[in-house]
């Protein structure tokens, strides 16, 4: 046990939701790596590390040491400002300390607070670590039974957020869980989706203002998706909002019969936000079944569309479908990145995402409106987009029951893995997948709890996939250039203000590129494959980076 | 000619099925074995999920390919109906064999599958001619075999070791990969490299005109690890690479020609015979 074991919870199950008194907590301050402080002893001006209100990541860009919430700022650029390492000296990076976790797979982004790293170990367990040394100072983990169903997903968990003092965490069994952010201790605990029928949180939640905003996971099981938002105070769910319509709700008419009330559409990857125009971006997953259609007449809105919610009511300003009556499963649960330029002219913002489906877009985020749109990855489902946007569908591209082999596969170019998007090069660098598959339908009938699929597929392997780390032009989607990966990738990128992209790769490795040439600059065999978010925070003066890889959390630096 | 020879074997097997059907000999040596009380319907859904999930590497006969066949009087692995399962569910460890879950393959569906496999090894119709201990000479001598493969401890570990291959490979592979070793590398099915080609001839050029011939080891981004035909293990940078060609559809193993089909036969049946 480590020394600050007494910090530790005494239980780490579930206690009833609680009051969170603000008063008490910017009285005690934990020093890293010399235990609780006593009262009085910490010398004046020592920052309180526990405390971020909206503001701090509001402004996450003005503060590049730490990194506030899952995608790095609002606009999810998954940027780093720190420019210490960089492509002169990136070659003599080294492991400094690593973090062991138990068995499972790794994807989360650490939350950096002023010398405490926040992250999450699979399935739904919250530690803080000192991120100087890499010791822990709590950890949590929710009693979950031994029934919980993850259908259509793996027991992960992509980390936390954190407002003011508290860390937000969604858990496996489909609860919402606010934690003190010293202590570990629970303030308060809610059921966000009922697990039995197949609701799950995987993702990291998002913090808006004075609340929580949590996707969930469960289009497999046949759930009727919606995005929730709760009182971070309190936990009082404050709006949901349904992706899928009932009856009489604009776009049930894209719902044949009853199909909607089983009809997918899951939030589960992190949104984005823009403070300015106040409006909430969120993807949405595939429609259920998965790869039976023909149930399910329609256009089948909102599913694998992008919202954009007012962050105060859940109330829907305008949605963009990018894929619709999808039948090969591809969720528009990809990370949309925000950005501001000139367009045609024009000073625009802009909301730019690689979609599963192989193609990269460009809307203008006030409006929803479809500016561009052009193919990055192999596919052969579409013969391009229509001036709206809209798939042009290449006939006998569904699955059959005897197989159809298509590209993208299910899994899709892009996925939750995030992609990267640098101010300085204006470029977006996506961890691309290169595969195809044969796509199968099959019949289905709903049963609550049990897979909801109508099908499934056979990816191509081993020789005859792979991937890369593409280079687009941020604006057109075009390549710049392209870093080759022996297989279809499972890592996310981060580019840095040192002019570089780091990335890993199913073979173990942790990398550097060039940002602007693609060149390799460093490579680390962690023996692992890596599922990463990796990101960047620094300590004492130094710039680390954080990549996971296997069951282990590496950090890098140059001393 | 060599493709048209394989295609002409598997013929033969197939109508050899036939025939042992017709005459009734397919559920001939039931004494010794266990009573399994499974009606005619639940034994045909057995073949077809046999078919689907095993057929593959097994062949849809149980004549074995990439896999072994099952209609053999004995499977050493599974001696009876409740091992076939554990087998089925487990896999083997460090072979082709992947472990199949419930998720894939309920418990009833895995219990028909494995009372198909059952039947199988009742019909015994996996036939190989060819003498085994002439086989064995050949091995030793004309084919010069030790040279590249170890055999229970004896040879040199270049190519595939053969200790026991006739319980991982079926006949009509083994023919193939004898007398066609490039027509198909053997690939990994299971694991982080699954469904990548095992003992790809590489040749690799260095930027100071260095040039390496083997087949590959491993390979990431950045690396590639290949043995040498004299058994050097050799670790490149691709960085320091001019040129890396992947040679598919080669072999290092040379082809066969100079042994008489006799040769090849017995050949096979030694090989059959290895672990069986």
């Amino acid at each position: 046990m480590n020394r600050f074991a007494s910090l530790a919870p005494a239980g780490h199950g579930r206690t009833p939701p609680a009051t969170l008194i603000h008063g008490l907590l910017a009285c005690a301050i934990i020093v890293p790596g010399c235990g609780p402080a006593p009262e009085g002893s910490v010398p004046e001006g020592t920052p309180d590390q526990t405390r971020v209100p909206f503001e701090r990541i509001v402004n996450a860009d003005a503060e590049p040491h730490n990194w506030l919430t899952y995608s790095g700022n609002y606009a999810s650029h998954r940027y780093s400002r720190l420019d210490r390492i960089d492509r002169s000296n990136v070659g003599d990076l080294r492991v400094l300390w690593a973090y062991q976790m138990d068995d499972g797979i790794i994807e989360t982004t650490p939350i950096a607070v002023d010398g405490i790293l926040y992250v999450t170990e699979p399935p739904s367990t919250v530690s803080a670590l000192d991120a100087r040394s890499g010791r822990r100072i709590w950890t949590w983990s929710p009693e979950m039974g031994p029934d919980v169903l993850n259908i259509g997903f793996p027991e992960v968990n992509r980390g936390v957020a954190v407002l003011d003092s508290t860390v937000f965490v969604g858990t496996l069994d489909a609860h919402l869980v606010a934690l003190d952010a010293r202590s570990g201790a629970v303030r308060w605990d809610v059921e966000v989706g009922d697990n039995a029928i197949g609701f799950s949180l995987t993702l990291a939640p998002l913090v808006v203002k004075d609340k929580v905003i949590v996707g969930v996971s469960g289009a497999e099981a046949g759930v009727r998706g919606y995005l929730d938002a709760y009182d971070a105070a309190t936990g009082e769910l404050a709006w949901r909002t349904y992706t899928i319509p009932a009856p009489g709700e604009p776009g049930s008419e894209t719902w044949g019969g009853n199909s909607w009330e089983t009809g997918g559409g899951s939030t589960w990857l992190t949104g984005s936000y823009d403070p300015e125009l106040d409006l909430l971006y969120w993807p949405i997953g595939n429609p259920a079944p998965d790869w039976n259609g023909d149930v399910r007449p329609g256009d089948n809105l909102y599913t694998d569309c992008l919202l954009a919610l007012d962050p105060d009511t859940g109330e829907m300003i305008w949605y963009f479908q990018f894929t619709p009556h999808d039948t090969h499963d591809w969720d528009a649960n990809q990370i949309q990145v925000l950005l501001d330029a000139e367009w045609e002219g024009e000073p625009r913002k802009l909301v730019v995402t690689a979609n599963r489906n192989a193609f990269y877009y460009v809307l203008d985020r006030e409006t929803g409106e479809f500016l561009h749109g052009r193919e990055y990855s192999k596919q052969t489902w579409a013969e391009g987009l229509d001036e709206n946007g809209r798939p042009i569908v290449i006939p006998g591209t569904d699955p059959t029951e005897e197989g159809v082999l298509v590209w993208p596969s299910l899994q899709g170019a892009a996925n939750w893995f995030s992609p990267s998007y640098s101010p300085r090069t204006g470029l977006f660098y996506q961890p691309t997948r290169i595969m195809g598959a044969v796509y199968f339908k099959a019949d289905v009938e709903y049963v609550p709890g049990q897979p909801y699929t109508g099908g499934g597929e056979q990816a191509l392997r081993g020789e005859e996939a792979s991937g890369a780390i593409k280079a687009l032009d941020a604006l057109t989607g075009e390549l710049v250039w392209e870093f080759p990966l022996l297989s279809p990738p499972w890592s996310g990128a981060m580019a840095t203000a040192g002019d570089l992209v780091f990335g890993g790769d199913n073979e173990g490795n942790i990398f550097a590129l060039d940002a602007e040439t693609g060149e390799p600059l460093w490579n680390f065999q962690s023996g692992g494959a890596v599922r990463s978010g990796p990101m960047s925070y620094e300590v004492d003066g130094r710039q680390r980076i954080v990549s996971s890889a296997g069951g282990t959390l590496f950090v890098f630096g140059l001393d | 000619m060599r493709q048209g020879s394989i295609c002409r074997t598997r013929l033969a097997f197939a109508t050899a099925f036939a025939l042992v059907a017709a005459a009734g000999l397919a559920t001939a040596p039931l004494a010794a074995q266990e009573a399994l009380s499974f009606s005619d319907e639940e034994l045909e859904r057995g073949q077809r999920l046999y078919q689907a999930h095993c057929g593959r590497c097994h062949g849809v006969l149980g004549l074995g390919g990439e896999g072994p066949g099952l209609a053999v009087s004995r499977l050493p692995r599974a001696p009876d109906h409740a091992a076939v399962i554990d087998l089925i569910r487990d896999g083997i460890p460090g072979t082709g064999m992947p472990g199949l879950r419930d998720t894939i393959l309920p418990d009833e569906e895995a219990a028909l599958v494995a009372a198909h496999v059952i039947s199988l090894r009742q019909a015994q119709l996996v036939e190989i001619p060819g003498d085994p201990e002439r086989g064995r000479q050949v091995f030793e001598t004309a084919g010069v075999c030790y040279s590249c493969h170890i055999v229970e401890g004896r040879g040199v570990g270049i190519g595939p070791e053969l200790t026991g291959i006739g319980m991982r490979r079926g006949p009509e592979y083994l023919r193939a990969s004898l007398v066609d070793p490039s027509a198909e590398l053997p690939v990994f099915r299971s694991g982080a490299r699954s469904g990548f080609a095992q003992y790809l001839p590489l040749r690799a050029v260095t930027r100071d005109g260095t040039v390496y011939e083997g087949m590959r080891a491993n390979e990431d981004a950045f690396t590639v690890q290949l043995i040498t035909g004299t058994g050097s293990i050799v670790s490149l940078r691709k960085a320091d690479l001019a040129e890396l060609e992947k040679r598919f559809g080669h072999s290092l193993m040379p082809a066969t020609m100079n042994l008489s089909s006799e040769d090849i036969d017995n050949l096979i049946a030694y090989l059959a015979s290895l672990g069986g």
